[in-house]
């Protein structure tokens, strides 16, 4: 076991971030800027009747107002086409956008929002996920035969999209076992909840539009405004400022099209800034809320036979970037053990609520949660130790998982064993203390990415990355890469990064990718100069280029490292003649094959640099109340190798953090009208500081050759999957039942405890 | 809309009998208006920079502790800590640091909320509220101050110079403890104060308990003297309990249900008793109780 303790860390945008000379998008004004503001539906869902904007128009100080009619006809949406920028006849939640005012002032941009005249016919409001999935449900979109995604799937109402994993013959494996346990666990939406509410401000110039804008995915938010407002991509800049934070909440397109527009209409720039309120409603991604029902079959010796699962994910109104959740929910009831028989369908379910989209590690903490309880009600059934029960299922080099996927070098039992170590699971405690433990796991994603490298003559050097920084650190990453790779320092770096005009593409700071795949783009293009300066030493040196060494900021002969030249002096000479540049993208690792049949594949089953934890986390209860305080976290990770230690022991403890609020104090809550009833930071409880436990971490460094630079998988999601499952784990223990809510709030955890209602059990 | 600077009791008199509303920390009146509850007033005067409303000590029929006195002061104020422990107890649980350093007793008292953390201590330990006008002054007991969520019996020319407490009495102690769902920005869900007197045989000799946010003020529980006097602690504290969840009419919210708060106010109150009798016998329990005993103990 390797436990990484190098302080090693160079995070060029620290010094701003801390003293406060950083900008965000917020802190930027534009000469003549005017100020947007949105008319929301205000209701979940209902038939827009009427719509006058003429006295909302005619206000002093009113430079535009804009509806559906004033943006081409576009339905957007990859791969479900269920959206438009405005509402379109019809309403489907609270946050739609029914209209964008742009004004002189904000009092005059609101007064003319309140000016607006919106009538509606209510229409029924489909709330709940299985009533959405009855037969004669009413419907959130009328034309959902229209928005058929060509997987091969049947479409089905309410049903955005569906997907299975089916391996072996379940039946045969419920025969075969001695116990077969049952489960149902229902688990609430969350936030992602970024420190700042998103921003943006758009500004023509001729036919080309500059946005800056508080996006994680500057190109997704690019080919957004792209495909809304029917341009080509040379005409759209994005240009993201300093981020602070995203968690997810800000992946996708999201309002850059409206500002844009809006600036268009006025020939002004316009520049929108949400409130706290508005980020909690409007934007469309949160963590969606699940319903999963986990059957298993178990023998008395451990093995489990069978698993079958239904779950259903909450789409929400709009389909965002979530029409894979089903089969990656699906691979997280499975879990990553070795079971030879699974059936699994999971269905994205329509309802009347604000959209859900990729937070972080999406629908991973709800469905592990559900799953990793289940194992252990399971091996309550066979009075096993459920830390046993793990061991013996557990997949591991060679090992054929749930969907048929045979796994290479992995350290997933060497999480589990380090945990439980660490934890002293087993020694004795005090009687409101307990143990929980659970195993999670999640996949790296490959996929395109570039970025430039030039060295100027003095030898400095820039980055222009497509990367995205939402505050993980990974693109000041990147800066250690470059250098090691030329033999130079990280502090001879600067990066130029998040403007879509100035660098390649990237697929932005979601899926844990950035130092996955842009890591690679960049030593592509550090071994592009370093080829180029070893020639140029070889040269001044009289030694083949094959030769030269480039370290401590000087190229010298192998054997020989006083024959030497300094990088300086050779980029000094390359400044009168060809100069430094190199470009990088490479070849990303391939997704390995999968042999489960899936019907509807999302792509999901087959998983490149797959990462494993283990969380083994110890709370104490409060009995008369139900409060439950976690005292210690013991995580341990197998994100591959760990090259920024410092960084991805952060991303560990933060992941941990969200972990614990979605746990036990957040969840949204809506009342019966479809609304939110908790948008605001009283209500709706994250964690502060000084609920922050001790986190004790380990890296289990298992490098992955299909996967990122030196062996590293991702490592900014995974730390969020097991840490709900692990807390659910240690209550069962104190209260003897599991409770079946998610999150498990003081008052869920103590009526579970004193009445006694369980759904579920073993037959 | 207008905004004045007090720099004398006097000014801030003459300011508010003229219409203008008091602020002092302004944790509740700015933060309310930002989130929609209720409109800044047109007329302000603030009231933050009158020093001797900031003080601590012997006044008129007691002690008094100034109105701007901020719940960082209380929380450490030796004074309050040995013979008010229940009001540093409160104190040390508002909001956050920040939130701490800017907000006033004063204001805590006269935003009259049900929720607030201050109001079951000041209760339990006999306090009065000492009003001041242009026109003269006058002391209310602190049930009669507050007449409903948000109200209190004050006219609006009247200002809260401070509250008045008598010194505690020989083995006398006690403790506040509320039901947080979180250790930091949290709001009381429920919570308990109670004042605890020892008699020489360590049994009750007298006892007040009063409940936060499960009733439209800051309930003084009634018959807890009757009921606990002569018992020891431990039993003192169930019959504190049952009492409290008795008398309690508490609402059900996104916080929780009214069966949940029932249950709790009086797990609090029972906590409360417990925490104030050990005091009272001479035991160290630091402020806060809640980070010693029970929910979120350290
Ligand atoms: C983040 C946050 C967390 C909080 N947490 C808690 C908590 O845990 N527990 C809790 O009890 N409260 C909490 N509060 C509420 C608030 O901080 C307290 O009630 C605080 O004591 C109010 O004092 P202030 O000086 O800021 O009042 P202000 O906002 O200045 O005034 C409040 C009201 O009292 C009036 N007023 C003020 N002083 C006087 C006076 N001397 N005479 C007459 N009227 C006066 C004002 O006109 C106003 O109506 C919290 C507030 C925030 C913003």
């Amino acid at each position: 076991m390797a436990i990484t303790e190098s302080p090693r860390f160079v995070r060029a945008d620290g010094p701003d971030k801390v003293t406060g000379s950083g900008r965000y998008t917020a802190d930027m004004n534009l000469t003549g800027q005017l100020v947007a503001k949105f008319r929301y539906a205000d209701v979940a869902s209902a038939r827009i009747t009427r719509l006058d904007v003429s006295a909302a128009k005619a206000m002093p100080g009113v430079f535009a107002v804009i509806t559906d009619e004033d943006v081409p006809d576009v339905h957007y949406g990859s791969p479900v086409p269920d959206r438009t920028l405005f509402a379109r006849d019809a309403v489907r939640y609270e946050g739609e956008v029914v209209a964008a005012v742009a004004a002189v002032d904000a009092a005059t941009a609101q007064s003319a929002v309140d000016a607006i005249v919106v009538e509606y016919e209510a229409l029924p409001i489909v709330a709940d996920l299985e009533a959405s999935m009855a037969e004669g449900s009413p419907l959130v979109h009328e034309r959902w035969e229209t928005y058929d995604v060509g997987d091969g799937t049947e479409q089905r109402p309410n049903v955005a999209s569906f997907s299975s994993i089916e391996k072996g013959d379940v039946q045969a494996g419920l025969d075969q076992a001695d116990h077969v346990v049952t489960s149902r666990y229902e688990a609430d939406g969350t936030h992602a909840i970024p420190i700042e509410p998103r921003a943006v401000i758009a500004q023509w110039e001729g036919d080309k539009v500059t946005i800056w804008t508080s996006s994680q995915v500057p190109f997704d938010a690019r080919n957004g405004v792209c495909e809304t407002l029917q341009l080509s991509a040379n005409r759209v800049r994005v240009i993201v400022p300093h981020l602070g934070g995203g968690f997810g909440g800000k992946c996708g397109f999201h309002f850059e099209a409206h500002v844009a527009a809006l600036a268009r209409a006025t020939r002004r720039p316009v520049k929108l800034v949400f409130s706290r309120r508005e980020e909690f409603l409007a934007p469309d991604r949160r963590r969606e809320s699940m319903i999963i029902d986990i059957t298993t079959g178990v023998r008395n010796d451990g093995t489990i036979t069978a698993r079958t699962g239904w779950v259903a994910v909450e789409n929400g109104a709009y389909t965002a970037d979530s029409a894979f959740f089903p089969q990656l929910s699906a691979m997280h009831v499975a879990g990553p053990y070795a079971i030879a028989n699974v059936f699994i369908e999971s269905s994205l379910v329509y309802t009347n609520h604000q959209p859900s989209g990729s937070v972080r590690a999406p629908t991973a903490p709800q469905a592990c949660w559900a799953s990793e309880s289940h194992n252990d009600e399971v091996a309550r059934a066979i009075g096993m130790d459920p830390v046993e029960f793990r061991r013996r299922n557990l997949v591991d080099e060679g090992i054929e998982g749930p969907s048929g996927q045979v796994y290479g070098d992995i350290g997933v039992r060497r999480c589990l064993e380090a945990a439980v170590e660490a934890a002293g699971y087993g020694d004795d405690l005090p009687a409101d203390e307990a143990i929980g433990v659970a195993v999670g796991w999640w996949p790296s994603f490959p996929g395109p990415s570039g970025a430039y490298i030039k060295l100027d003559g003095d030898g400095s050097g820039q980055i222009i990355t497509g990367a995205q920084e939402c505050g993980t650190g990974s693109v000041m990453t990147l800066r250690q890469l470059a250098a090691d790779e030329l033999g130079m320092d990280a502090e001879d770096f600067q990066l130029v990064y998040q403007d879509t005009s100035a660098a390649p593409y990237d697929t932005g700071a979601t899926g844990s990718q950035t130092l996955l795949n842009n890591g690679r783009a960049v030593v592509e293009s550090a071994k592009e100069i370093a080829e180029q300066l070893r020639e140029l030493a070889a040269d001044q040196l009289e030694a083949a280029a094959a030769d030269i060494v480039l370290a401590g900021g000087n190229a010298h002969v192998a054997g020989s490292p006083d024959k030497s030249v300094s990088i300086p002096e050779l980029a000094g000479i390359a400044a009168g003649g060809e100069l430094l540049i190199g470009k990088g993208s490479g070849t990303p690792p391939e997704y390995p094959s999968a042999s489960a049949t899936c019907v509807g594949d999302q792509g999901m089953a087959g998983w490149a640099g797959p990462q494993f934890s283990c969380h083994a986390i110890r709370i104490r209860l409060d009995r008369e109340t139900g409060v439950v305080r976690v005292l210690d976290v013991f995580a341990a990770h197998d994100s591959g190798t760990i090259i920024n230690p410092v960084g991805a022991r952060g991303q560990v403890e933060g992941g941990i953090m969200m972990g614990i609020g979605q746990a036990l104090t957040e969840g949204t809550r809506y009342g019966d009208d479809g609304r939110q009833q908790n948008p605001a930071l009283l209500e709706y409880k994250l964690q502060t500081a000084a609920d922050v436990p001790t986190i004790h971490t380990t890296f289990i460094e298992v490098p992955d050759p299909n996967a990122g630079p030196r062996g590293a998988k991702g490592v900014a999601e995974a730390p969020n999957v097991p840490t709900a499952a692990a807390i659910a784990n240690a209550i069962t223990k104190l209260i003897g039942r599991p409770v079946r809510q998610l999150p498990m709030t003081a008052e869920r955890v103590w009526t579970t405890s004193n009445t006694g209602s369980e759904q579920g059990g073993e037959s | 809309m207008s905004f004045l600077i007090a720099e004398s009791l006097d000014d801030a008199l003459a300011a508010i009998a003229a219409g203008a509303r008091p602020i002092a920390g302004g944790t509740d009146l700015v933060v309310g208006a930002r989130h929609g509850k209720e409109a800044l007033p047109d007329e302000l005067v603030a009231i933050d920079r009158i020093d001797q409303l900031a003080e601590i000590g012997p006044g008129p029929g007691g002690i008094r502790i100034g109105a701007l006195v901020t719940h960082a002061t209380l929380m450490t104020d030796p004074l309050v800590v040995a013979e008010f422990t229940a009001l540093a107890d409160a104190a040390a649980l508002v909001g956050s640091p920040s939130t701490r350093h800017v907000g006033t007793l004063g204001g805590n008292v006269m935003n009259a909320s049900p929720a607030m953390d201050t109001g079951a201590p000041l209760m339990v330990l006999g306090a009065v509220a000492d009003l001041q006008s242009v026109g003269g002054s006058r002391s209310v007991p602190l049930d009669e101050l507050w007449t409903g969520p948000g109200t209190t019996s004050a006219q609006a020319d009247e200002l809260l110079i401070g509250v008045t407490l008598s010194s505690a009495p020989q083995r006398s102690g006690s403790a506040y403890v509320r039901l947080e769902y979180r250790r930091a920005m949290e709001i009381a869900v429920v919570g308990a104060a109670a004042a605890v007197t020892l008699g020489d045989d360590g049994t009750i000799a007298a006892a007040e308990v009063a409940l936060s946010a499960v009733a439209p003020t800051v309930l003084l529980v009634e018959g807890v003297g009757d009921a606990l006097v002569g018992r020891d602690p431990e039993s003192a504290a169930s019959a504190a309990a049952g009492l409290a969840g008795e008398q309690a009419s508490p609402i059900s919210d996104l916080r929780a249900s009214d069966s949940y708060r029932r249950h709790c106010v009086g797990v609090m109150a029972k906590r409360a008793v417990v925490a104030a009798a050990r005091r009272a016998a001479g035991e160290d329990i630091a402020v806060p109780v809640n980070r010693s005993i029970g929910i979120g103990a350290a």
